[in-house]
């Protein structure tokens, strides 16, 4: 068996009203890809920062070992010099510089009289993507114009050009289309072959399945049972130690019989603003009906973001077409126009369309209907009615948070989620449109959310999910629209839909 | 799920020797404030009389109200350079129209709305509708209102032929009616904290009791040296009542209502806020408006101090106006920031002029050590940040 290159002990880490971490133990072995696991909030992305030297020696208490040796980090600088390579949950590239400057930002190769050697910079660049198997990045590439499944790669390059012997991905996978993510798999393996040693945080269970050679699960802070051997260990179990309970269901999908139309676009294009003459989306026309999931499934870029921004006004010098609801065309100017209309739209990309980051979870919970908790006239808010709503929901979804004052930022991805939820449910809307809703979110988590489209659909709200998970939406919608390139080119009703079916379609191949 | 079952365990060591430091750096600009009156006081006897704390009271309104607007505007992630010259321009037009025979009650609201939100929907309809940024915007807009004022009035100053008009700027509320506003606010300001207090402990919230005790010992401070300063010299300055209701004003606004939150969320995330269906064009004129409005005050103010109005009233104002906010703490990337910040920024800016001139500091010095420090007030606030 392979040396022990990594070993955390007694790892505990306090932040002001939370314990992250609570005595973790763990350790990693060279040539192997070790999943951490846990439920949104059970302190992976924490411990990996600790390990990364984010958080320094003495705001943490245990002890880390790298081969053996006790290390201490002042800094990210020294964790990296000891071969430490973090690729984080938000990518961390300067998009206006170009690849090979990325790779090798700060110690780029230099003269005697101290002028940079772009040669041979460029020449380094593209021997590591080379070594690394990617063929379709040039060094001179700017890193704002490739996609991000190309800059999580130039973040593993990165990674790999400082000697990396351990590389922690967070969530690397979230924002990948299914090609990409076959690419980063064939390098993962690559990686292993060569004795790095990989941790890797994930919510999606069949990625483990597919690279994972051992699990680690964390949950509220602590290690649940020794790390094993994903041979020996059933998918239920590993949901068991990552809940702390069993799930049955993993799609409760409840049978309801759909009402009469609500929704109704005709005729909607979306004008491309780089590309003129282009479309990103098309002639797109689709009904939704009362108190039925209806799931748009497609590629990435496949015009799905843009459709329902579309819809919702968040582009309108750009859109042309025809929404209709309950039979009356709406004139939508503006996201306003349309939450006034009784529509909502959870974005998909949550950090910079959704969050409000340094403030408060009651602040991100109630900015969209602050209409309900202030005076008509002069609009004074009232504090006492709107954190009674904020709890409410708190606790409605499960929010793992000290507090309702807590600033969102410091919450985990998931929970920050959980809050965005929070917020599109408090404005009451008659059409609740959500954008990739279980990104980055855990089982349980998806599960309870699942649950929560089900009483929504129950209480007559026409739900409409975009999601690139097949399964899911394959498991939750009552039917499903299929785009590719911009155009919707499919429906299915939930019976007649298969998996083979709908790739088919989304990939332009039917 | 369990809501909170990891947040039991609250372990925060060695918090008890950064209190103090913590006390320091949250309020800093107080401090600064309190140790510089002190310092001034022992420095030069003329300058804790009531007379010289009435007449700084009375300078520091003009940039006070204008910065009110200006924390607004810095808080949605934006920044107005022309109010110096809407200061001339109002000036010179409200004086101008009352030469030509205009009473005063209707010179005044009409130089308010003509120069004020005339200006400011103008500078709002460009940098809203149309993305323009605000720093040009209002720097052509800082020309161009200063040729106003210079072609109105070809260069030279207008006197003032009205009675009424000077008391705007210079007249006193009678020191007995003052100290029953004064008492009457007091009373009204503890009552409303004593009501927070209380809501907050009923339900659950936990209160910040270093908080309460500052901002208490603030108020009462506050208007206890109010109440010697303006019951032994005249009485409270119109100015200082016109301004004191403005920066409650703003205060309130900021706190309590839905258009303060919009401007918090506005200057967060300007995305989000669109798409949390938030009118990001009409709230962002409405701001603009704001300052201007409170600009065109600020010159009818001044202009009514003086007893005439100057094309050149105003030069500069802008800068000490950005300095009161950015001292204040309020942040130049939008976001975050507090009108009781920018109140206290204006104050130190105007003890410290206030002081310089009394110490005969010469004018060139003077300028040097104001800029020296608005840099080290933003270099606190990057330092804070960092952390
Ligand atoms: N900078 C911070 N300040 C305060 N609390 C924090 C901070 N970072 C993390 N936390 C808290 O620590 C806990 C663990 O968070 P962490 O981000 O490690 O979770 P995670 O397991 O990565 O979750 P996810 O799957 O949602 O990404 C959470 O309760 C979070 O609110
Ligand atoms: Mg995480």
């Amino acid at each position: 068996m392979s040396e022990v290159v990594l070993k955390m002990q007694g790892i505990i880490k306090d932040f002001p009203g939370v314990r992250a971490l609570n005595n973790v133990n763990f350790e990693a072995r060279s040539g192997e890809l070790l999943a951490l696991m846990g439920e949104n909030g059970a302190g992976k992305s924490t411990l990996m920062k600790v390990l990364s030297g984010v958080w320094p020696y003495p705001t943490y208490e245990g002890d880390i070992y790298l081969r053996g040796e006790k290390v201490r980090f002042a800094n990210t600088k020294e964790a990296e010099a000891a071969g430490i390579g973090i690729i984080y949950q938000e990518l961390n590239l300067i998009p206006g510089l170009s690849v090979a400057e990325n790779i090798f930002l700060d110690r780029q190769f230099t003269d005697a009289k101290g002028r940079i050697n772009w040669n041979q910079t460029f020449a380094e660049t593209q021997k590591l993507l080379t070594e690394l198997g990617i063929n379709d990045i040039r060094p001179t590439d700017l890193v704002q114009n490739i996609t991000v499944g190309k800059q999580q790669m130039v973040e593993i390059a990165k990674a790999l050009s400082l000697k990396a012997e351990i590389l922690v991905l967070d969530e690397p996978t979230s924002a990948l289309t299914d090609k990409e993510v076959k690419d980063l798999f064939r390098i993962i393996r690559k990686l292993k072959a060569d004795g790095v040693c990989m941790c890797y945080i994930s919510h999606k269970m069949e990625e483990i399945e597919q690279i994972a050679d051992r699990i680690a699960v964390l949950r509220d802070g602590q290690t649940i049972g020794e790390v094993t051997p994903i041979a020996d260990i059933t998918l239920d179990q590993i949901i068991a130690r990552m809940v702390g309970r069993d799930i049955k269901d993993m799609f409760p999908k409840v049978d309801f019989t759909p009402g009469e139309v609500t929704l109704e676009v005709n005729n909607l294009s979306v004008t491309n603003p780089d590309l003129p003459g282009g479309y990103m989306v098309k002639n797109a026309g689709f009904v939704a009906r009362k108190g039925e999931i209806l799931g748009i499934s497609g590629l990435m870029g496949a015009g799905r973001t843009e459709l329902v921004g579309g819809v919702f006004g968040a582009y309108p010098d750009q859109t042309t077409g025809e929404v209709k609801l309950n039979g009356q065309k709406l004139d939508i100017k503006s996201p306003k126009d349309a939450i006034d209309a009784g529509i909502a739209l959870l974005t998909e990309d949550r950090k910079a369309l959704g969050l409000f980051l340094d403030k408060s979870i009651s602040f991100n919970t109630t900015i969209s209907s602050l209409e309900t908790i202030s005076s008509r006239v002069l609009g004074i808010i009232n504090t006492q009615q709107e954190r009674k709503v904020v709890k409410e929901y708190v606790d409605q979804l499960g929010v793992k948070t000290p507090s309702i004052d807590t600033v969102i930022g410091t919450l985990s991805g998931g929970n920050q989620q959980k809050v965005i939820l929070g917020k599109w449910l408090n404005s009451r809307p008659d059409v609740f449109i959500l954008d990739e809703p279980t990104r980055g979110i855990d089982i349980g988590a998806k599960v309870e959310i699942y649950k929560l489209l089900n009483e929504l659909v129950q209480q007559g709200v026409t739900v409409i999910m975009i999601s690139s998970e097949l399964p899911e939406v394959l498991g939750m919608c009552d039917r499903i629209l299929v785009m590719c390139e911009g155009e919707i080119v499919s429906n299915f009703e939930r019976d007649d839909a298969k998996k083979e079916a709908i790739m088919a379609y989304a990939t332009g191949s039917a | 799920m369990s809501a909170d079952s990891n947040v039991a365990g609250v372990g925060v060591g060695g918090a008890k020797e950064n209190h103090l430091i913590n006390f320091i750096k949250d309020n800093a600009t107080l401090i600064a404030l309190i140790v510089l009156v002190i310092g001034l006081s022992f420095a030069d006897d003329a300058f804790f009389t009531a007379r010289n704390l009435s007449n700084l009271s009375r300078q520091v309104t003009i940039i006070g109200i204008i910065a009110v607007g200006m924390t607004m505007v810095i808080l949605i992630a934006g920044i107005d350079l022309s109010v110096g010259s809407v200061v001339g321009l109002s000036a010179v037009v409200c004086t101008l129209m009352m030469q030509y025979g205009v009473p005063t009650v209707l010179a005044v609201p009409a130089t308010l709305l003509v120069v004020g939100v005339g200006i400011g929907a103008w500078n709002g309809f460009w940098i809203a509708k149309f993305n323009i940024p605000p720093f040009i915007i209002t720097l052509g807009m800082l020309t161009i209102a200063r040729g106003l004022a210079l072609t109105l009035t070809n260069g030279s100053s207008v006197p003032v032929t009205s009675d009424v008009f000077p008391l705007i700027g210079g007249a006193y509320i009678p020191p007995m009616m003052s100290s029953i506003v004064l008492i009457v606010c007091a009373a009204l300001a503890v009552f409303s904290i004593f009501r927070d207090v209380q809501q907050s402990k009923a339900h659950g919230v936990e209160v910040n009791m270093q908080e309460l005790l500052v901002n208490g010992a603030v108020m009462i401070g506050g208007f206890a040296l109010a109440f010697h300063v303006f019951t032994s010299y005249k009485g409270i300055p119109v100015p200082v009542a016109i301004f004191a209701v403005i920066a409650f004003a703003g205060i309130y606004t900021l706190n309590s209502t839905r258009f303060g939150r919009r401007l918090y969320a506005l200057g967060g995330n300007e995305d989000a806020a669109r798409l949390s269906g938030i009118n990001v064009v009409r709230t962002k004129m409405i701001v603009y408006t704001v300052i201007s409005v409170l600009s065109a005050l600020a010159g009818i103010i001044l202009a009514s101090r003086l007893n005439g109005a100057s094309p050149n009233l105003g030069t500069m104002f802008e800068l000490d106006a950005i300095a009161a906010v950015v001292i204040g703490g309020t942040s130049l990337a939008g976001g975050s920031g507090k009108v009781s910040g920018t109140i206290i920024g204006a104050l130190l800016i105007g003890v410290l002029n206030n002081g310089m001139s009394l110490l005969g500091v010469v004018t060139f010095y003077q300028l040097i050590i104001k800029g020296l420090i608005i840099i080290l007030a933003v270099w606190f606030d990057v330092m804070q940040k960092k952390k």
